[in-house]
């Protein structure tokens, strides 16, 4: 047991800071103020210099992997880390990305479509690729604070993928997992920030009890979270994935209205990047049927003999 | 990073449940059920932790000096989550193993030393804890027992309360005023005997088992100098330490993770295991259990490491207090008919010990601020 990253983990994770320390990871309003930013520069920076591919580096492994995708999920702006690291770069590695993966059925709105290369689709019958053509994705006003768009099925030429839908399905709910606790995490941070300044009755905001134990708790969620994130990725443990995803799905919910409630109107505009993470999170709590469908499944895959 | 076990590990791990099956006498589960305070489970660990010691699984991760084989950190807390899995049969001695006995070690005078740490170490010396008092609980720091300087002694006057093993302890851990104010620079330790003349404990009846909870009152307690822990006034740094042990001291989530599992078996049985809502709240509390572990296991890692523990502990203790509950409630919400009648104890005195962690050793909401001030650094709180 050692819970600290080893040598090369923590000079793969001290090189991405730097390369999140650069304009193009930084906040600025989106034209038009768009409720997301997708950061084209960054995420070609990354592939280029074959941070997505760390999963295939014995010494780094898929649980650099998603540490980078909590660290990157807490940009304001939007890459593609978590299907290109934690999927495509076991799986898949010589489609093009970005990815996008659709979970189920087909003509809903999905995340990153407008910016995807290649779409992975993980059905009941098996994992299917689709390299992306003109014209064949639409894209989709949302709420949600990704890029999302509508998938034209007739223009896509799907291929079976040779690998099992059931390891496809853990390292992407260990993914999910590790994108959405990143999100809460810098949602907590600008937060905590925003307490810290905010004056109100003569005090900071963050100097209430009432702010400051709900806050706590949420550290305490988003902490465990991350740690179930990187076990279940060394594991490679199906119950340790539908841990972490199941625990951080059933959290975020309040933790997403107490970011909210506490960022007060500051949080309604555009002007601050808190929405742009907690609209990630609104939509990541529900991926792969959300603890609705996680929790259940992972006490079938626990206590119910197969 | 690296969460498994190393076979070195797991081989201890099954030598402490071997030792334990062949040590533990089947009627243990009727002395268990009474807690690890009660007259039963105490003086069952009075014959119970010699019979450790000879092993060597009393206090393996202490240095040989003072009767202990300088094993690893990851050892004692394995050795902790099997104790607490089996009830606790150590009773209150698991407080001398994690933090009374090292505490000493490292803020005892030589002679402090030699009179306590053997008899620890040999599985046979009972201690409480003078912590809290009626008006200091949570507000530790504006307790009011003193301990007025008289020559080579102090005279200490006070009551303490919700004392856990006063009634059968020799030694009490005790916390009281030498200075004057109201301030932390104005408390020192003492290491007094039970039987000091001017003690008197009465316990209070409780619902989480016997003998927890005592009142403990200290009329002109006269006691030598050479009795303290420490200087005059450095009290609060050494109990800071010592909570730091304390706080990610006791398993629970090993313990709740192994009594969900019986409560689904229970459930199964009943064949009331199918239905989405109930395995969503078990597939939660299973969650819950596994977060308090990974949460509690970094702890005992930096522990390992030697480097020094901070909020960390605070956030794994709130996480523990969270397992232990979702635990017990999904237990009384879907198998409420076992919480009375002689068929569940093990349902029964998870129960009981749930109800405690959220209180014990700083209340979740203390454990809280603690998170909001050191781990989110947010301003002092003034509500």
């Amino acid at each position: 047991m050692r819970i600290v990253p080893n040598e090369d983990q923590s000079a793969f994770l001290a090189a991405l800071e730097q390369m999140m320390g650069s304009p193009a990871a930084a906040w600025h309003a989106s034209p038009g103020w768009a409720r997301f930013m997708w950061s084209n520069e960054l995420d070609e920076a990354l592939e280029q210099n074959g941070y997505y591919d760390c999963a295939a580096e014995e010494t780094l492994g898929a649980v650099a992997a998603a540490a980078m995708t909590y660290r990157l999920a807490q940009l304001p702006v939007v890459v593609e880390g978590a299907a290109s690291s934690l999927v495509r770069a076991r799986f898949l590695p010589a489609l093009p990305r970005p990815f996008a993966v659709i979970e189920g059925d087909l003509g809903k709105p999905v995340r990153l479509l407008p910016v995807a290369k290649t779409v992975l689709r993980i059905a009941a019958n098996g994992v299917f690729a689709a390299v992306l053509g003109q014209d064949a994705v639409e894209p989709v006003e949302s709420l949600f604070a990704y890029p999302m768009g509508r998938l034209a099925a007739s223009r896509v030429e799907w291929t079976l993928v040779d690998a099992s839908e059931l390891q496809v399905r853990h390292a992407w709910r260990t993914a999910v997992a590790a994108e959405l606790a990143g999100v809460l995490k810098a949602g907590l941070d600008a937060v905590v920030a925003h307490v810290t300044d905010r004056q109100q009755f003569g005090h900071p905001l963050g100097s209430f009890q009432a702010i400051q134990h709900r806050l706590a708790s949420a550290a305490v969620k988003i902490e465990a979270a991350h740690l179930l994130t990187l076990k279940a990725c060394q594991t490679g443990d199906e119950v340790d994935a539908l841990t972490a995803l199941g625990y951080i799905q059933d959290a975020s919910t309040k933790i997403i209205y107490d970011l909210h409630q506490f960022m007060g109107a500051m949080g309604l505009t555009l002007e601050h990047p808190v929405h742009r993470w907690t609209y990630r999170a609104r939509l990541l709590r529900t991926s792969m049927g959300g603890s609705a469908a996680i929790l259940p499944a992972l006490a079938k895959r626990f206590w119910i003999a197969e | 990073m690296d969460f498994l076990w190393t076979e070195a590990d797991q081989a201890y791990r099954e030598r402490v449940r071997d030792f334990l099956r062949r040590e533990l006498p089947k009627n243990w589960p009727d002395i268990a059920r009474h807690g690890p305070g009660s007259r039963e489970q105490t003086e069952f660990s009075l014959e119970f932790c010699p019979k450790l010691a000879k092993e060597g699984l009393l206090v393996p991760h202490w240095p040989a000096e003072w009767g202990g084989s300088d094993r690893p950190a990851w050892e004692h807390f394995i050795l902790g989550e099997e104790m607490w899995a089996a009830a606790e049969p150590r009773g209150a001695q698991y407080m001398n193993v994690n933090w009374i006995g090292p505490t000493l070690m490292r803020f005892g005078t030589e002679e402090q030393k030699r009179i306590h740490l053997p008899t620890m170490a040999a599985g046979k010396a009972i201690w409480c804890q003078g912590f809290s008092e009626p008006n200091a609980g949570s507000d530790l720091a504006s307790l009011r027992t003193r301990a007025q300087r008289d020559g080579d002694h102090y005279v200490v006057n006070g009551q303490k309360i919700w004392t856990s093993y006063a009634s059968l302890a020799s030694h009490c851990f005790l916390l009281a005023r030498t200075g004057s104010g109201l301030e932390k620079a104005g408390i020192a330790i003492f290491l007094i005997s039970m039987s000091t003349p001017g003690i008197e404990v009465r316990s209070i009846p409780s619902v989480v088992g016997h003998g927890d909870i005592h009142e403990v009152f200290f009329t002109d307690v006269r006691i030598p100098a050479s009795a303290r822990l420490g200087e005059e006034g450095q009290a609060w740094s050494i109990i800071k330490y010592s909570l730091t042990n304390e706080r990610v001291g006791i398993p629970r989530y090993h313990l709740s993770a192994i009594v969900l599992d019986d409560m689904v078996d229970e459930l199964k049985r009943r064949d009331e295991f199918e239905s989405a809502v109930v395995r969503s709240r078990a597939g939660a509390a299973r969650a819950a259990c596994e977060a308090a572990r990974i949460l509690v296991y970094r702890v005992v890692d930096k522990r390992a490491r030697g480097e020094a523990i901070g909020a960390e502990a605070n956030l794994a203790r709130v996480a523990v207090i969270e397992a232990e509950h979702a635990v017990t409630d999904f237990g009384l919400d879907f198998l409420s008919d076992t919480f009375s009648g002689q068929d569940f104890p093990l349902f029964q005195s998870h129960h009981e010990r749930a109800i405690v962690s959220g209180i014990a050793s700083g209340a979740a909401e203390i454990q809280l601020g603690l998170i909001a001030r050191h781990a989110l650094n947010l301003p002092k709180a003034t509500i």
